[in-house]
């Protein structure tokens, strides 16, 4: 135990003393990591926030019809339940949306509210469901045709643009990801192999003292390691930064902005999961970097 | 004789009797360079524990090389190069590492840390061996004072003189006790005041018990010393025999 102490204090001694060698170039390294993890981390994080959107719009095969504002639901509801692609229809009164909406907004006073806008400016909806998920396209076009009807929209599109965004997204993230990566890895190794060249002489004599070869280069792939990990605190913290900032701006506003900051939080297990994505990859990039040096310092 | 309890230890582990085993053994060994250069010729050579040898020769006659095949940092062309029983050809990795462990080596360039002090410096062979630090704090002041630097244990080898970086070099090499010190030119780029100290130093370390090599190109320092010398010329040893043997060496 005490001897494996000794062993680590070692080598957190000697990777101290190449960090000090290291000089401004460990700035450059860390940079670079910090670069590649923030944008890596913020790519994985906005994933998930469109995952947690994407649930909420729900997955159901269902069609929204919004009536003209003269137009009640009521009236409208038998023609549509008797349409033979039609499951259920569920209506929506413009009082019950208007209702929904304020107690989602966290408006107290709704008759203030009511008078402000001078009225309800909601109109009636109608869910519809139905019985396959292949007729919707037909079913939309026909709802869309009845009299009294403003728009019919179909959930799953909206859904869908949100796969293809998230889609791009997974390609952007891995394509900067490699990009960046590899950058990582070269920078680290170039200021690993400078740093080697700088203490060439106490490398010569760790091995003529009988050092061996792990011994003396496990203190660079710490190193490695170290850029990595510093990179990837720093990068967390951006992200995190930038996340809580952007939430306290659209937590100001309201409607569609006000739901998207409900959308930006992130569970905890999702946190802990991103911290150790990004710590992980980082590391692994060090190691990576160092690795790639140490292949260049000679022995025999 | 220097007393010191940890380096009485150091005698007690490397008895100088006539029954001792070789502690180096050269035979027919040959270096050739890459360029053709053929440096060392049918070496043969045997030392015992205890013993204490100059080779001198003229720069670039391959005193170094010589050394180099002790430590295993050149390989030789063909023959045999044994330390201590160990066949130092066919070591490579961490056995050569471990084996080294048990050389001294002492060079002419001191070859020293600059930003680490002189006890840094010491204590540097036996951390990068994986030492406990209670051993390191246990070896580290008899061996600056056997060399006479206790007391600059904390400078830095800029703030030395030649002859003391060349005293920290000593240190170091014999801080972890090996039972073979090889310098190299160890007094190459000292005055002769501190030429002569450092011979003494390395002649009480003889003393505990410590096979010493030294080569120098400075024939009549060796011949003073009244220890066995070997010229290494063209590529082959010859014992040199010198019934002129100066004063003894100077205070």
């Amino acid at each position: 135990m005490l001897a494996n102490l000794t062993k680590l204090t070692y080598l957190l001694r000697e990777t101290w003393a190449g960090l000090q060698r290291g000089g401004w170039m460990n700035g450059a390294a860390i940079s670079t990591v910090t670069v590649l993890l923030f944008l890596f981390g913020l790519c994985l994080q906005t994933s998930w926030q469109l995952d947690a959107l994407f649930d909420h719009f729900g997955t159901q095969l269902e069609v929204s019809v919004y009536l003209e504002p003269e137009m009640a639901g009521a009236e409208l509801l038998p023609t549509v339940e008797t349409l033979p692609t039609v499951d259920a229809v569920r209506l929506v009164t413009k009082e019950e949306a208007w209702d929904s909406l304020l107690t989602e907004l966290g408006v107290s006073d709704r008759t203030l509210a009511t008078q402000q806008l001078e009225g309800n400016p909601l109109v009636d909806e109608l869910k519809v469901t139905v019985i396959n998920p292949t007729v919707i396209p037909a079913v939309v076009q026909h709802l869309q045709g009845l009299e009294g009807v403003d728009r019919a929209v179909y959930i799953n599109e909206a859904t869908e643009r949100f796969r293809q965004i998230q889609r791009g997204l997974n390609w952007v993230s891995i394509t900067i990801t490699v990009v960046l990566s590899l950058t990582a890895i070269a920078v680290i190794t170039t200021t690993l192999n400078l740093i080697a060249l700088a203490r060439q002489n106490e490398l010569e004599i760790m091995q003529l003292v009988g050092a061996t070869k792990a011994w003396i280069l496990l203190p660079f792939v710490l190193h490695g390691i170290f850029f990595g990990a510093v990179g990837g605190a720093i990068a967390l913290l951006l992200i995190t930064l930038l996340r809580t900032l952007l939430q306290e701006i659209l937590m100001t506003q309201t409607g569609f902005l006000r739901f998207l900051a409900d959308g930006f939080t992130i569970s905890a297990v999702q946190h802990s999961l991103l911290s150790l994505v990004v710590l992980s990859l980082g590391i692994s990039i060090g190691t990576a970097g160092s690795l790639f040096a140490i292949r260049r310092v000679s022995f025999r | 004789m220097p007393s010191s309890p940890w380096f009485s230890h150091w005698f007690q582990r490397h008895p100088t009797t006539a029954t001792v085993p070789a502690m180096v053994q050269l035979r027919n060994v040959v270096k050739q360079y890459p360029n053709g250069i053929r440096c060392l010729k049918r070496i043969n050579l045997t030392l015992k524990q205890g013993d204490f040898l100059f080779i001198i020769g003229t720069s670039g006659t391959g005193k170094s090389t010589l050394l180099k095949l002790l430590y295993g940092e050149e390989q030789a062309s063909s023959g045999q190069v044994q330390v201590n029983g160990v066949d130092v050809g066919s070591l490579h990795g961490d056995r050569l590492a471990k084996f080294r462990r048990r050389i001294g080596v002492v060079f002419q360039d001191y070859k020293l840390i600059p930003n680490r002090t002189v006890a840094d410096n010491v204590a540097f062979v036996l951390q990068a061996q994986g030492k406990r630090q209670q051993e390191i704090n246990r070896r580290l002041l008899p061996t600056l004072k056997m060399v006479g630097l206790a007391a600059k244990a904390d400078s830095f080898p800029d703030q030395l003189s030649g002859g003391e970086q060349q005293r920290v070099s000593i240190a170091r090499a014999i801080v972890s006790t090996p039972p073979l010190l090889l310098a190299d030119e160890p007094t190459g780029n000292l005055d002769p005041y501190n030429a002569t100290q450092i011979l003494r130093t390395l002649q009480n370390l003889n003393a505990y018990g410590a096979t010493v090599i030294v080569t120098t190109h400075d024939r009549h320092m060796a011949l003073q010393s009244q220890q066995p010398v070997l010229e290494l010329h063209q590529g082959v040893l010859y014992p040199v025999h010198s019934d002129a043997i100066a004063a003894p060496l100077p205070h």
